[in-house]
């Protein structure tokens, strides 16, 4: 029986595949669909750390393919755009982007774009439809594709380099802290000596495509990024490390040091250096806040809702270093069946909670939240509403989050660490605070306004204090 | 949905099995009668209506759509024999595009035009094309569009398995306001078994026959006349099938929904004949043994 599906919170395959190009400078999507495909990506991407991108939203070309299109085939219309785009937008590599319109009809993009490729223009296509898969498999397929594709037009030399490590798996936008995240792993990197080929963002462009082939090794941080890694293997001989997660912590820094380890060879006083720094860097900054952790009381009750990656990586730390106990974990990004993909982590979840969950219904998110009596929530902008039904504080790890600017700032490694602390700590004291605000208001209700000012005052005075007493205080008052 | 204009029918048939033949003479037949009529041609071909209009240029509904500009009717429809308004949905070049959303944009379009309003038929006839392969070609039998639909089909399995596969989608749409059967057209008919083959067929199927329309040189040399034989030979025997099986299509209210053969069962069914054929042709046993 069918169900509605509520708040899905991915896109489909197009969509994965235009947040994905458009986050690599130098490379102009052109998408060969109606008006609305390429759009309605951007409309639903519309938090503040989205979007940015050079040829994103509402400058993406695109064919804005209309009835006529489908009848007779958009082909031609598809040929005019290219050439047309070519004239106007400076692009190191144009990328055609199919859309389920073309793909029902039959559109011959392959065609279109070996004929703009014969006249020595820079451009790849992509045949995957919208209706082929949703926002990660997009983003899979695309790089795959171009990776497939892109020797054949932009002519690079081919000379391995023993540093070079391709990063896979991060899905611009997907990951909300995309950006920080790639940074965050390229410090890691040059670290203990390596060369981060990041693709995207602030830092990588077309020719880390370009470049791809002279890595000594692909890293693989999700299931998403298996296929172009597969690829390269297949192609260049060029190995491939499969991990569960972006690292977190300085052990998660360790983990990944000794998976590559085990395929290329490293510096070893450049790594024991590195991860010595880290170490004093994470231990002094955990010290600061060991406290605060202990007051606060952060080992609490949680369920966390994310993709795979964010759930294991998150997840983990939670569990592992905060003593916070994870009721339920749900995976947005799972298919029920994957046949496509080596990665398997059930082991690893069943660590982080006896009870995880494989879906992207916002109904079912909500049961599954309520059912597991969280005293803390880690998901998305979309469990705002059942966490505020539920009256427990929300930290946003997980795609979408809409009301927080998030440019440079990174959930993996030491930093990252610092930043999940960070932003629960802040989350849970500003929901404390809030409940409290409350609380004094009903009181004042309740006690009559004058009465109520001296003990406001007193209660000012103890207010810069710690939170602890502060609850203390309170609970004097309510019971006077 | 307004009240409709006329009686709108749809005529189905695997390719060259002579819709266009029939629904055209069909369409004349009535115009003779003194009926208003209007025959629509669903096909990329556009060459449903030609022995009406004897073989002259028509441009398609789509090809108007194609250009972009404001279309009229009259730029997209003629009057042929006995005044029959003859319109071509046209489509695009073979395999580009997609013909069958191209039949579901004409259609709409006609009725944009009100051309139902405007030329007040009594019947419009949609000549669409081979097998019922999309939904796009099943456009004239859902929506309310035409009420009744019927089937060209020979004794050859193929003209009745495309047969069975229009059964199929109005055994979909039907219950949902879309057309009903009103019989089989049995096309091509020769002496011997063939008659016996489509009744067996329309008996298992819970349908009915329209009418027999045997192989004719009349057809043949109207249409290279560029005429219908109502047109060409009207007084040949030739023209009084097709006028009785215009007249029992005009009058016929017994429209069905249809039993569809599942695949099995129409493979067995084929199996059986092929068996019964056999015997029949190497003389072991007569026909009427033979059923």
């Amino acid at each position: 029986m069918s169900n509605v599906i509520r708040n899905p919170r991915n896109g489909c395959a197009l969509h994965g595949a235009l947040q994905t190009v458009q986050e690599i400078n130098g490379v102009v999507p052109v998408v060969h669909a109606n008006a609305g495909c390429g759009v309605i990506n951007y409309l639903a991407n519309g938090g503040a750390s989205s979007g940015t991108a050079k040829y994103s939203g509402f400058s993406v070309p695109g064919t804005a393919a209309q009835e006529r299109h489908v009848i007779f085939g958009g082909a031609s219309r598809l040929r005019e755009q290219i050439k047309n785009t070519i004239k106007v937008v400076n692009g190191d590599l144009y990328v055609i982007l199919n859309s389920c319109e073309s793909a029902m009809v039959g559109d011959d993009v392959d065609a279109m774009t070996k004929e703009i490729v014969e006249q020595g223009e820079p451009v790849v296509d992509t045949l995957i439809a919208g209706f082929n898969g949703g926002t990660h498999y997009g983003y899979e397929h695309v790089l795959t594709d171009i990776l497939k594709s892109i020797d054949n037009v932009k002519k690079s030399e081919y000379q391995k380099n023993s540093k070079l490590v391709n990063i896979f798996g991060i899905i611009p936008g997907k990951d909300p802290y995309w950006q920080g995240n790639l940074d965050e792993i390229s410090r890691i990197l040059e670290g203990v000596g390596l060369q981060a080929n990041v693709i995207f963002g602030a830092t990588g462009s077309y020719e880390d495509l370009s470049n791809a082939k002279n890595a000594a090794l692909s890293i693989v941080f999700s299931r998403w990024g298996e296929q172009p890694a597969k690829l390269l293997e297949e192609k260049f001989g060029i190995p491939r490390v499969i991990r569960p997660s972006l690292p977190i912590g300085v052990e998660g820094i360790k983990e990944l040091v000794a998976s590559i380890k085990d395929v290329i060879q490293l510096d070893e006083d450049k790594l024991l250096s590195f991860i010595q720094k880290e170490e004093i860097y994470e231990k002094n900054l955990l010290r600061r806040v060991r406290d605060e952790i202990i007051e606060n009381g952060l080992s609490k009750k949680a369920v966390i809702v994310g993709d795979e990656e964010q759930v294991i990586r998150i997840g983990g730390f939670l569990t592992e270093k905060l003593g916070v106990e994870i009721t339920a974990a749900v995976l947005t990004d799972a298919l029920k069946k994957d046949e496509e993909h080596e990665t398997q982590n059930d082991e690893l979840l069943k660590h982080i909670s006896n009870n995880v969950y494989k879906s992207v219904d916002q109904k079912d998110i909500n049961d599954i939240i309520r059912g597991s009596k969280p005293e803390v929530i880690f998901a998305s902008a979309l469990e705002t509403r059942v966490a505020s039904k539920l009256d427990k504080p929300l930290v946003e790890i997980s795609y979408p989050i809409v009301d927080k600017l998030i440019i440079g700032k990174t959930t993996v490694g030491v930093k990252g660490l610092v930043t999940i602390i960070e932003d629960y700590f802040t989350v849970n004291r500003e929901f404390e605070n809030a409940k409290r605000d409350r609380l004094v208001k009903e009181l004042k209700n309740e006690t009559g306004n004058n009465q109520w000012y001296e003990k406001e005052d007193s209660y000012s005075r103890v207010r810069s204090n710690k939170g602890l007493y502060i609850r203390k205080q309170e609970f004097s008052v309510s019971n006077g | 949905m307004a009240e409709k204009i006329g009686k709108h029918i749809a005529i189905y048939g695997k390719g060259g099995i002579g819709k266009s033949t029939t629904t055209s003479n069909i369409s004349a037949a009535l115009a003779e009668a003194g009926y208003r009529v209007i025959q629509i041609g669903c096909d990329p071909k556009s060459d449903s209506t030609n022995t009406l209009r004897g073989n002259n240029y028509l441009p398609t509904v789509l090809d108007s759509l194609r250009e972009g500009n404001k279309i009229h009717l009259d730029d997209i429809s003629v009057k042929g024999f006995g005044g029959v308004l003859c319109i071509e949905s046209g489509g695009p070049v073979p395999g580009v595009g997609c013909a069958g959303r191209g039949i579901n944009a004409a259609v709409n379009l006609l009725q944009e035009l009100n051309l139902f309003e405007e030329f007040k038929p009594d019947y419009v006839l949609y000549d669409v094309l081979g097998d019922v392969v999309c939904g796009g070609f099943a456009v004239p039998i859902r929506d309310g569009i035409t009420d009744r639909a019927y089937v060209v089909s020979s004794s050859d399995f193929m003209a009745l398995y495309a047969a069975n596969n229009l059964f199929k989608a109005i055994n979909k749409y039907a219950p949902t306001g879309g057309a009903k059967l009103g019989g089989v057209i049995a096309n091509s008919m020769k002496p011997g078994y063939h008659r016996e083959i489509v009744e067996d067929f329309v008996a298992k199927t819970g349908t009915s026959i329209a009418g027999y329309v045997n192989r004719s040189i009349d057809v043949q040399q109207s249409e290279l006349y560029g005429k219908t034989v109502i047109e060409a030979k009207p007084n040949s025997a030739q023209a009084d099938i097709y006028r009785n099986l215009a007249k029992y299509i005009a009058e016929n209210e017994n429209l069905v929904v249809p039993n569809p053969l599942g695949s099995a069962e129409l493979r067995d069914w084929a199996r059986n004949w092929g068996d019964r054929i056999y015997d029949i042709e190497s003389g072991v046993v007569g026909v009427a043994e033979a059923i």
